[in-house]
């Protein structure tokens, strides 16, 4: 009996994960589309609700509304199976993060943990979970039967093996700090000495590489070739209409929160928050609620980040992407594994 | 509760072990290995070892598959013909093999009389990050090391094989990293296919090893 209720409490905590990512995932595309348009003096989507908050859900309705065109020549079941891969292999990683400490509800003695799940090997886990997304984009890009769309799924693949290597490499620096694979003890590592003991301090190398690697995996700015719109129509998912589209479109937008949760938890101190144990005290109600929002808000300088870039900065040349893969952020990488084990070595008591 | 997560797991594992055999597209049964390799990821954490199966995961279902698809996907394979006058005899040989498999099992099940399934509390932390590191590279150095010579092994062939000429006279020398220049740039006298593999990186270097004097000038051709 008691293992039902731990499955259903670990079910409802799921749904939960995953309806409020969504919520975010929705108001970042708007958020996007609102600073690109500051960015570029206009004014972006404004008119559905009030400055355009209610747009997300309009876009939804219009996703779904919209015809599905399936290509005649297309190898049908691939065709479906492979945006549910990129969705799914997306959403999977939400299970590990610390979304913040233990909040005890006030007045009772009820605490809620506020991660999914603890285990050994978390930061393996989103690891793997995150390369098997590769398959989605791949086998869109083939089953499409499109050399547009072929060319970008070719591009996306290669492109994200070659730089999940430097990004596996750029956490090793943090992971032979801590000495553990578990995110939670990773973040509660990081607390103390009012925030300078998060691990981009130790690890600044490492942190650039990281964000580099990661915006790479995701596909962004600058390094968006897999759908680079003046080569390849629009990538892997020219052929790819309505609700489908739709999928890909969410599956990107949660990857972006995912590396961007990943940068906090492991290099910004996950949900620590400078003198908030000094004024609140630890495991009091307050305490867990400052902690939570602060979590969001790295998350959200992340994401914001990702829109500035975007916003700024032209495309890389294919050649160029690879180069800098492998020629620059990879022997960095290695380089910087080499300075953190020296220094762990000489100095083992830090 | 863990055997029923065992028997689901089992089962997703062999119905994609047929479905990789017996599909006729090639990417249906690349597909098909992946969903093997996850489902196998899925019992070695039933058997506490959760860090076998992320790398399960990452190594053989994030890197390896992700190259077969790829080069799937590059040579356009079409879906296989039968081919049966040419594989007549592997039929045989395979029904001589499955049957000495179907013995080996037969045999450890009579074999083994007490048999039952293991909870997997009873080690917890053999499978654990922090036991493998030590044991790595203490206890089990030497193969680990020897692993290591391996994979660089093929490494090396890899490049010696990608970087070889393809089609060579019979009296070349072959260097790893050579290039294969047209004679034709370097001697004037040399008929256009003529192909001689030195080692040199451009047309200067290779005239001087050959021993012709004058350069081909290339602008007086057109």
């Amino acid at each position: 009996m008691d293992t039902a209720i731990d499955i259903a409490l670990k079910f409802a905590a799921i749904t939960v994960a995953f309806v409020v990512v969504l919520l975010i995932v929705a108001y970042t595309v708007l958020a996007e589309r609102r600073i690109l348009g500051f960015i570029q003096g206009r004014l972006g989507p404004n008119r559905v609700g009030y400055g355009g908050m209610l747009q997300p859900f309009a876009d939804l309705l219009k996703f779904i509304l919209k015809e599905d065109i399936v290509p005649d020549k297309s190898t049908r079941f691939v065709y479906f199976l492979a945006p549910v891969i990129a969705t799914m292999a997306a959403l999977m990683t939400m299970i590990v993060y610390p979304f913040g400490p233990e909040i005890r509800i006030p007045f009772t003695s009820i605490t809620i943990p506020l991660v999914v799940a603890r285990f050994d090997v978390a930061l393996l886990y989103v690891l793997g979970v995150t390369s098997i997304g590769v398959y989605g984009i791949a086998l869109a890009g083939w089953s499409s039967n499109n050399k547009y769309s072929l060319m970008g799924g070719l591009r996306s693949a290669a492109q994200m093996i070659s730089y999940e290597l430097a990004l596996g490499l750029s956490l090793i620096g943090v992971i032979m700090l801590a000495g553990t694979l578990e995110l939670g003890r990773i973040v509660e590592l990081q607390s103390g000495w009012h925030g300078f003991r998060w691990f981009i301090f130790f690890q600044p190398l490492g942190f650039l590489i990281y964000l580099t690697a990661a915006i790479a995996e995701t596909n962004r700015v600058p390094f968006d070739l897999p759908e680079a719109e003046t080569e390849l129509v629009a990538g892997f998912h020219t052929e790819y209409s309505a609700m489908k589209f739709a999928l890909f479109f969410l599956a990107e937008y949660i990857n972006m929160f995912t590396v961007s949760m990943l940068a906090t938890t492991l290099f910004l101190g996950g949900w620590n928050v400078p003198f908030a144990e000094d004024i609140f005290g630890r495991g009091t109600f307050l305490f867990g609620l400052v902690s939570a929002i602060g979590f969001l808000l790295k998350v959200i300088f992340f994401l914001f980040l990702y829109i500035w870039l975007r916003g700024t900065l032209p495309r890389f040349r294919f050649d160029q992407l690879m180069n800098f893969g492998w020629k620059i952020l990879l022997p960095l990488a290695l380089f910087s594994i080499f300075i953190t084990a020296t220094l762990i070595f000489l100095f083992p008591n830090l | 509760m863990l055997a029923l997560l065992f028997i689901l797991f089992g089962a997703l594992a062999i119905g994609c072990a047929l479905a990789v055999v017996a599909q006729r597209n090639p990417l249906y049964s690349a597909i098909s290995l992946i969903g093997v390799f996850i489902s196998l990821a899925c019992l070695y954490v039933m058997l506490a070892a959760p860090f076998i199966a992320a790398v399960q995961v990452i190594v053989y279902a994030g890197a390896i598959m992700v190259l077969v698809v790829f080069v799937i996907m590059l040579l356009n394979v079409e879906q296989e013909e039968r081919r049966r006058t040419r594989l007549r005899f592997l039929v045989p040989t395979a029904v001589v093999l499955a049957a000495i498999l179907i013995a080996e099992v037969a045999f450890m099940l009579v074999s083994v009389q007490d048999f039952r399934v293991i909870p997997s509390e009873g080690a917890p932390d053999i499978g654990v990050t922090h036991s493998i590191g030590p044991a790595l590279f203490t206890h089990y150095l030497l193969p680990f090391e020897i692993t290591s010579i391996l994979l660089l092994m093929a490494i090396v062939g890899a490049m010696t094989l990608a970087r070889r000429a393809r089609l060579l006279p019979p009296n070349a020398r072959v260097v790893p990293g050579a290039q294969q220049l047209p004679l034709s740039i370097v001697d004037p006298n040399a008929a256009p296919d003529d192909l001689r593999v030195v080692e040199a990186d451009t047309a200067d270097e290779a005239a001087r090893i050959l021993g012709i004097k004058g350069l081909r000038n290339q602008s007086r051709q057109d």
